[in-house]
C-alpha cells in the first residue's frame, strides 16, 4: 500500500508564481530595451556596475522584507535601522580602530532593533505595522543622536572594502549579494525555520496547534531583517566612505514595492526569494533609467507611488478572480 | 390576528441526496412548535426553505390559506417570518435601539439628523410590553449573549414579524439567561407570536412547546401535541429502528493506561471529569453542543491551563497549559473541529501541510532531507487515500473530505502515541467518512490511544470501544462495547431526567 499512485511529477504549470516570474522577466527586458533606446549609456558595463551597486542594498533589505512579508507582517523600520546600525558601526570603528569591532557592532545594532520589533510583534502579538512604525522613528532618532546630526568620514580600508571595491567593472558587493541570496534560499526552502516562516504566514493558529512555535519564528524573522539592515549599513558606508544619519531614507518603501512586485502575497504564506530578486531588478532598472533619461527628479516619487498602487491593484483583482 | 403558515408536500434534493421528502409542516400564532431530529435529518434545510435561502423542488407554502412565494430572504421578511441565527448579527458599537432600527432609522422631520430619543422610546415601549428590563441606550458590546439574543428577537418583532425561528437558542446561555428567555417566549405566545424552536434538549421542549415535530432522513416521522407524547417516545422516533447497529471488529488486546484524567473541573465548561484511556483504545465523548467536551480536549492538549484536577500522560502529571509544542513533542496530536480556522495552512502545499508536525525528524545537518519528506508524505497520502493532483498542490484547492484526510495524515508518524479528534467527520461526505473511520481503526490497531469528541450518535457507536455521555459539562454514564444502548445514550445527551 505504500506504492502510492501519487508519483506523477508535478506538472509545470504556467500559473500563479511561475506566470508572474515570466511576466517580470519580460518587463525587465522591455524596460532595458526602452531605456537603451532612450540613452545609449544605459548598456555600458560601467552603468551596469553602477546600477547593480546602487541596488545592492535594496537586494539585501528586500530579501529580509520577503521573510517578514511571508509571515504576513511588514517592517517599516529597515531604512532607519540602516542609518542606526551604520552609526553604531562607524562609532565603534573610530573609537577602537578595529574593522572587526565595527562590523560586529553594526550587525549587533541591526539585530537589536530587529529583536525589539520581533519581541513586540511575536511575543506580545502587537500589529507589525504599528510596532515598526514606532521603531522607524525610534531608530532614526537614535541615529541622529549618535551622529550628532553630522556625517562621520571613514578611511579604514577593511571596513570600506565590501561596499567600495570593484574588480574591473564588477563591484565586489554583487557576488556578495548573490551569496547571501543562495544562503537565504537554503534557509527558506531547506530548513525547518524556513517552513515555519511559511506556516506562520499561512495560518498562525494552525502552526501553533501543530506544535510549532510561530511566536518564536516571528522574533527570528525580524532579527534576520535587522541583521540584513546591519549588512546594508556596512555596504552603504563603504560606498560613500562615510557614515550619514539620513541614509536609508524611503528604503522601506522601495523594499516593500519590490517584494510586492515579486509576487509575495500581502497576507503572507505565498512568495519566493526569486520573485523578490526580479522585483528589485525591474524596480531598480526603472528608477535608474529615469535618472539616465533625465526625467524630472520630482516626478520620480510620483512614478514610484504609481508603480506600487498599480501592483497592489493588479494583485487584488487577480487574487479575487482566482478565489471564486 | 390568527396567522398560520402551512408548508405542504415540500421536496428538496441536493444532487443525489433527498434532503426533504414530502414534508408537511404547520405553525399557528400563539404557539411554540419544537422541531427535532439528528444531524442531517433535514431540520435546517426545511427552515432555509421557509426563510428563502433555499428554493424547494416541490410543494407549496401557504399563509392563512393563501399560497405565497418565498424566493429570497426578503420575501420571508415580507411574510412576517424571521430567523434568529446562532451567530448573532448585531453591531457591537451601536446601542440597542441603534441596532434595532438599523437600516430604517427615524429622522427628525426632513432633516438628516437621527431622532435617537424617539427610537429609544419606541424600543422601550416594546421591551416593556414583554416585561424586559433593558436600557435601549446601552451599547450592544456591553450585553451578554442572552441579552443580545433578546435584542435580535425584539428587532424581528419590531419589523412586524409574527413567526420567529430559533435554532438551538439556549446553547450559549447561562442558566439565568435561559430562564429569562423562556419567560420572554411565554409572553410572546400570549401576544400571538408563533415560534419554531429547534432544539435537542428534551426538558426545554416539553417545558415550553405546544407541539413537537420529529424529522428523520428528510421526512416527518412524528408530529404530536407535547401533552400527548413523552420524552422517551420522541427520542425513539428520532433514531428510528431500521438502522442496523454496525458490528465493529472485537478486539481484546488493550494496552496500559496512557492518559488519565482525574477530577478535572473548569467552572463553566466541565465538572469533575475522571476517566482513563488505554493504548489502542478508542474512547468517545459525546453530548450536545455546549456539553464541555471540546474545552476538556483543549485542557488535555495543553492549550488551556485554567482547570482544577490533574491530567496524567504516560505516567507523568502534565503541567497545565504547557502548549501544543510540548504536547506534539511528547507524541500527542490534535485534529481540530474547524479545519479552515486552525486545521490547515491554506496557501501551502499538501506536502508542507502533512510534514509540519514532525519536520525535525527529516533534518540532517540542519537541512531538510527532501527524499525523506517525500517518502513520508507519499505514504501518508496513500494510506489515507487522499485525492490530490500532486503533493505540491496547494491544499485550499482540495475538497473538504480530502482536507480532513490531510489533517489526519499528519499524525500517522510512528512517534504518535495519543490522538485527540474533535468532530472528525464534520462536513464531509460518506465516502471520506468511511476512509476516516478506517484510519482511526488502523491507528488504534497500532497502539495509539484515541480520544474522540463526536456529536453524531451513529458515528459514536460505530467507532467506540468506550463511550462517556456528557450533559452540560457533567458525565452522565459510561458504556462499553458492545453494550451501546443508543436510545439511552441519546436520552443522556438530551438531559432526560435532568432538570434544566
Amino acid at each position: 500500500m505504500s506504492t502510492a499512485q501519487i508519483s506523477t511529477p508535478p506538472k509545470l504549470q504556467l500559473d500563479g508564481l511561475m506566470l508572474r516570474y515570466a511576466v517580470l522577466v519580460g518587463l525587465i527586458a522591455a524596460a532595458s530595451i526602452g531605456f537603451g533606446i532612450a540613452n545609449e549609456n544605459f548598456y555600458s558595463l560601467t552603468n551596469l556596475g553602477i546600477l547593480l551597486r546602487s541596488i545592492s542594498v535594496l537586494f539585501l533589505v528586500s530579501m529580509g522584507m520577503t521573510f517578514v512579508m511571508l509571515t504576513g507582517g511588514i517592517d517599516l523600520s529597515v531604512g532607519s535601522n540602516v542609518a542606526f546600525s551604520g552609526g553604531v558601526g562607524v562609532v565603534a570603528l573610530t573609537t577602537t580602530g578595529s574593522a572587526t569591532a565595527g562590523f560586529v557592532a553594526a550587525l549587533l545594532a541591526g539585530m537589536a532593533i530587529g529583536w525589539v520589533n520581533g519581541f513586540f510583534i511575536g511575543r506580545l502579538r502587537l500589529s507589525a505595522f504599528m510596532v515598526t512604525l514606532a521603531t522607524f522613528a525610534l531608530a532614526r532618532g537614535l541615529a541622529l543622536v549618535i551622529y550628532g546630526a553630522d556625517s562621520i568620514n571613514v578611511d579604514n580600508g577593511a571596513f570600506l572594502w565590501l561596499g567600495g571595491t570593484s574588480w574591473g567593472n564588477l563591484p565586489v558587493v554583487i557576488p556578495f549579494v548573490a551569496m547571501v541570496f543562495i544562503a537565504l534560499s537554503v534557509v527558506l526552502y531547506r530548513t525547518v525555520f524556513g517552513r515555519e516562516v511559511y506556516a506562520t504566514g499561512s495560518n498562525f493558529n494552525t502552526a501553533f496547534v501543530l506544535g510549532r512555535r510561530p511566536e518564536r519564528t516571528l522574533i527570528w524573522v525580524y532579527i534576520l531583517t535587522g541583521f540584513l539592515a546591519g549588512l546594508s549599513a556596512i555596504i552603504t558606508v563603504g560606498r560613500v566612505s562615510s557614515g550619514q544619519p539620513w541614509t536609508g531614507l524611503y528604503l522601506e518603501f522601495d523594499a516593500i514595492t519590490a517584494v510586492i512586485l515579486g509576487g509575495t502575497a500581502l497576507a503572507g504564506g505565498r512568495g519566493r526569494l526569486l520573485g523578490t530578486i526580479l522585483g528589485v531588478l525591474l524596480y531598480g532598472i526603472i528608477i535608474n533609467g529615469l535618472v539616465l533619461t533625465g526625467t524630472n527628479p520630482f516626478l520620480q516619487s510620483l512614478i514610484k507611488g504609481l508603480i506600487l498602487l498599480g501592483v497592489v491593484l493588479l494583485d487584488t483583482f487577480t487574487q479575487k478572480g482566482r478565489a471564486t | 390576528m390568527n396567522n398560520r403558515i402551512d408548508m405542504k408536500g415540500i421536496g428538496k434534493s441536493f444532487f443525489a441526496t433527498r434532503a426533504l421528502d414530502d414534508v408537511d409542516f404547520s405553525c399557528v400564532a400563539g404557539e411554540v412548535h419544537a422541531l427535532v431530529g439528528l444531524n442531517g435529518a433535514g431540520k435546517s434545510t426545511l427552515m432555509k426553505v421557509l426563510g428563502g435561502v433555499y428554493q424547494m423542488d416541490e410543494g407549496r407554502i401557504e399563509k392563512n390559506g393563501q399560497p405565497i412565494e418565498i424566493a429570497v430572504p426578503a420575501d420571508a421578511g415580507e411574510a412576517g417570518i424571521s430567523m434568529i441565527h446562532q451567530e448573532l448579527s448585531l453591531i457591537n458599537e451601536l446601542t440597542v435601539a441603534g441596532n434595532i432600527f438599523l437600516g430604517r432609522e427615524l429622522r427628525k422631520g426632513n432633516t438628516p439628523f437621527l431622532d435617537k430619543a424617539e427610537m429609544a422610546r419606541r424600543v422601550k415601549l416594546e421591551l416593556d410590553r414583554f416585561g424586559l428590563d433593558l436600557d435601549p441606550n446601552r451599547p450592544v458590546r456591553e450585553l451578554n449573549s442572552g441579552e443580545k439574543q433578546i435584542v435580535e428577537i425584539i428587532r424581528a418583532l419590531m419589523s412586524n414579524s409574527w413567526l420567529i425561528v430559533m435554532d438551538e437558542p439556549t446553547s450559549a446561555l447561562s442558566e439565568e439567561d435561559k430562564g429569562r428567555l423562556f419567560e420572554f417566549i411565554q409572553r410572546m405566545k400570549a401576544e400571538g407570536i408563533s415560534i419554531i424552536y429547534i432544539s435537542h434538549h428534551m426538558p426545554e421542549i416539553f417545558g415550553i412547546a405546544e407541539h413537537v415535530t420529529v424529522m428523520r432522513d428528510g421526512k416527518i416521522v412524528l408530529s404530536e401535541r407535547t401533552a400527548e407524547t413523552t420524552e422517551d417516545h420522541v427520542i425513539r422516533t428520532m433514531t428510528g429502528k431500521e438502522l442496523e447497529n454496525f458490528i465493529k471488529p472485537h478486539k481484546e488486546t488493550k494496552g496500559e493506561v496512557i492518559l488519565s484524567v482525574s477530577a478535572l473541573s473548569k467552572s463553566e465548561d466541565y465538572r469533575d471529569m475522571s476517566f482513563d484511556v488505554h493504548r489502542g483504545e478508542i474512547m468517545v465523548l459525546t453530548g450536545l453542543r455546549g456539553c464541555g467536551a471540546p474545552e476538556l480536549a483543549k485542557a488535555i492538549f495543553g492549550l488551556d491551563g485554567e482547570y482544577d484536577g490533574s491530567i496524567t500522560y504516560r505516567g507523568q502529571v502534565l503541567k497545565p497549559g504547557r502548549g501544543p509544542a510540548k504536547s506534539v513533542k511528547d507524541g500527542m496530536g490534535l485534529v481540530t473541529e474547524n479545519r479552515d480556522k486552525n486545521g490547515i495552512l491554506p496557501q501551502l502545499s499538501v506536502r508542507d501541510n502533512i510534514a509540519l508536525p514532525f519536520l525535525e525528524k527529516s533534518v540532517k545537518g540542519g537541512i531538510i532531507d527532501s527524499r525523506y519528506v517525500d517518502n513520508v508524505v507519499g505514504k501518508a497520502i496513500a494510506d489515507t487515500s487522499t485525492k490530490t493532483e500532486s503533493p505540491a498542490q496547494e491544499i485550499r484547492f482540495l475538497s473538504g473530505g480530502n482536507k480532513q484526510k490531510i489533517c489526519f495524515s499528519r499524525w500517522l508518524d510512528s512517534d504518535l502515541e495519543f490522538l485527540i479528534l474533535l468532530e472528525p467527520t464534520r462536513g464531509i461526505d460518506v465516502h471520506a467518512k468511511a476512509d476516516i473511520y478506517r484510519i482511526i481503526e488502523d491507528l488504534a490497531e497500532r497502539g495509539v490511544g484515541i480520544l474522540i469528541l463526536s456529536y453524531e450518535i451513529d458515528e459514536v457507536i460505530m467507532l467506540a470501544d468506550r463511550v462517556i455521555t456528557l450533559y452540560q459539562g457533567q458525565s452522565i454514564s459510561e458504556y462499553r462495547y458492545p453494550n451501546f444502548d443508543k436510545d439511552k445514550m441519546l436520552a443522556d445527551m438530551a438531559g432526560v431526567g435532568q432538570s434544566h
